[in-house]
């Protein structure tokens, strides 16, 4: 058999290569734009993503982690009876208003209340154990440098939160939130803060012997039935949770949806043309071909083949263009994220591109008739 | 030397109908053409050759009239018959030679006999067998912008001819060649009609060409005007080079 397709398409590379760059351009756009809300909504995961341990357990069914609700108590007796358990800690959750300075108006803030122990899980990639002691002392709060002019204040002075004086006693990095300013706080300050809320925690943390047993652990402590007063994730679990009901509920989800479209579309076009303009360019080649007895199928088949190439070129060439791309924008902060199922998506709309792409190059075999070689 | 009847054509009429105004191209052509034999077309331009060639090799559709090619009637075949028919029997030279520029001389010819399921050793074999026959092998390995136009048409006939097919046409094939080249050219279609028992059949209005025909179709407006046999064409002595 001579592998036409692939012999035409080394030969003639030029004439090939718009409609693998298209699909390697496509296939950049769509994870990097994936990568990039990604990276945005994982903001709204960072309470799990700066703490160390593996699972949380919170109010049954929580979709998301800033919605947590107060759970009992003895949920804490129950998770430290698994012996994989090996600690076990609060997680206060407290919606307030700020009023710093008077022209800055009110500032809606999420308060977390956490241990101040130097082992302490909250927020424990972020805060470090000198800077968590700071907060023994009652009233003192700590912040994202960032948002220091959101709340005009700086670290030493104070502010009036839910009504009560508290003071910035220091700052850190990696604490921004998605629509909000977060505070952290003592569980102490944050009860003092959660003026008629829920008395009790939100979530309870727990560090395991074994890191690696999160996901079956976190399936065996899970309690089963209607009656069940909390629920139990992998941190993993939670965040992705909360990633996923933040893209729906802000329409960021439908956007990607709509963007990875409009991508799809502007792929396809680019790269059906270019392949059309090849079949077009051959077409009396192919009307020799049928006239000599090969069939229809046989030139679609070949046709296909050559769009399957340009695939995978524009499939290796997008892999390089998109690591390219996310290791810039880590090196410049932007947040970007990706996730395998992601991938794997952009991966399958950039083979949807070149399928649709080459079956329109097929119609163009159409225009192959052997008798227009007589003429 | 077979001079069984391969075509037998019979009140063929066609007409073209571009916007409003109608042309007859044919108008009751009958015609018989025998194996073994080298026809010559000739006629004016525009005279209908061309398109009485896409109706004798089932490409084009006649309006009336039927074309019976190696007993089986060519237009009652449903399109799939008709390609396998193609496939299994039929070969064609055109006046452009549509070789695929990624290709060199062997895998031009290779390629429709892959078509035919022979094997990849028959088919090298063949394809071989076809670029020798008409004095290529030593150019086997070289692509189309790499060869002349008259080895290049000298490709073509090869891709036709290793099929081994009892009819073929060629359309005007040497229109684009030097008269040398030409040559050559209509040589190799009468050794393939002689030595295979090929029905060949040419549409050429190159005057030099018709001293080496068997038979000479003349027409004109649609019809055949004339019909004479050369016993003695003029052959080539020297094999070609
Ligand atoms: N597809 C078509 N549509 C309309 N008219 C056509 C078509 N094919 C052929 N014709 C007309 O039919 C007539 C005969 O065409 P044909 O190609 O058979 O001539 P020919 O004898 O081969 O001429 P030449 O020697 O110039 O190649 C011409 O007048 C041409 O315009
Ligand atoms: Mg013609």
């Amino acid at each position: 058999m001579v592998a036409l397709a692939r012999k035409t398409l080394i030969y003639e590379w030029r004439r090939y290569l718009p409609a693998s760059l298209a699909v390697a351009f496509s296939g950049m756009l769509l994870l990097v734009q994936l990568a990039l809300v990604f990276g945005i909504f994982n903001g709204a995961a960072v309470y799990i993503n700066a703490s160390r341990g593996q699972i949380w357990a919170g109010y049954p069914g929580t979709q998301s982690i800033d919605l947590g609700r107060g759970i009992p108590r003895d949920t804490e007796m129950h998770l430290l009876a698994d012996p994989q358990v090996a600690q076990v800690e609060p997680f206060q959750w407290v919606n307030g208003d700020w009023r710093g300075r008077r022209a800055l108006g009110s500032v809606s803030v999420f308060v977390s209340g956490v241990d101040t122990a130097p082992d302490a899980l909250a927020f424990a990639r972020v805060i470090p154990p000198t800077l968590r002691a700071l907060l023994n002392e009652p009233g003192a709060i700590i912040v994202d440098r960032a948002d220091l002019p959101k709340l005009g204040i700086s670290v030493g002075e104070s502010g009036i939160l839910n009504g009560y004086r508290v003071h910035l006693v220091g700052t850190t990095n990696g604490l921004r939130a998605l629509g909000g300013v977060n505070i952290v706080a003592s569980l102490a300050t944050a009860r003092r803060l959660n003026v008629g809320g829920d008395p009790r925690p939100a979530y309870y943390l727990v560090r395991l012997r074994d890191p690696g047993q999160a996901a079956a652990v976190a399936a065996r402590l899970d309690p089963h039935g209607s009656e069940r007063r909390y629920s139990v994730w992998t941190a993993s679990t939670l965040a992705a949770r909360t990633v996923h009901y933040w893209l729906f509920e802000t329409g960021a989800g439908l956007g990607v949806v709509f963007m990875s479209l409009v991508v799809f579309l502007v792929g396809t076009v680019i790269t059906s043309q270019t392949l059309m303009g090849a079949v077009a360019g051959s077409i009396s080649e192919y009307a020799t071909l049928n006239a000599l007895g090969a069939s229809r199928r046989a030139l679609s088949r070949v046709v296909m083949e050559q769009a399957g190439w340009v695939g995978v070129a524009g499939l290796v060439g997008g892999g390089a263009l998109s690591a390219l791309a996310l290791v810039v924008a880590h090196s410049q902060d932007v947040p970007v994220a990706i996730t395998p199922l992601g991938t794997l998506a952009c991966a399958l709309l950039v083979m949807g591109i070149t399928l649709l792409s080459g079956l329109l190059a097929v119609r163009t075999l159409r225009n192959a008739d052997p008798a227009k070689l007589l003429r | 030397m077979s001079t069984a009847t391969a075509i037998r054509a019979r009140d063929l009429a066609k007409s073209f109908t571009v916007g409003k105004v109608s042309t007859r191209v044919l108008e009751g052509l009958s015609v018989d053409l025998a194996g073994g034999e080298l026809t010559m077309l000739s006629g004016p331009s525009g005279c209908g050759k061309s398109t009485l060639l896409a109706i004798l090799s089932g490409l084009e559709r006649p309006d009336a009239g039927s074309v019976e090619a190696l007993g089986e009637p060519v237009w009652y075949l449903n399109r799939k018959a008709l390609q396998r028919f193609r496939l299994h029997h039929i070969g064609f030279v055109f006046q452009g030679f549509n070789l695929f520029p990624a290709l060199n001389a062997v895998e031009q010819v290779e390629l429709p006999l892959s078509y035919l399921d022979l094997g990849a050793a028959e088919t090298r074999r063949r394809a071989e067998a076809a670029l020798e026959e008409v004095g290529l092998s030593h150019r086997r390995k070289l692509r189309p912008a790499e060869l002349s136009g008259g080895e290049k048409q000298r490709v073509a006939i090869a891709r036709a001819l290793a099929k081994q097919p009892q009819l073929l046409f060629a359309d005007e094939p040497t229109s684009a060649l030097d008269s040398v080249s030409g040559q050559t050219v209509i040589d190799i279609l009468h050794r393939a009609a002689r030595q295979h028992g090929t029905m060949v059949l040419c549409a050429s209005h190159d005057p030099r060409l018709i001293a080496h025909a068997d038979r000479v179709l003349r027409m004109e407006d649609g019809r055949v005007l004339a019909d004479e046999y050369h016993p003695h064409p003029a052959v080539a002595e020297e094999p070609v080079a």
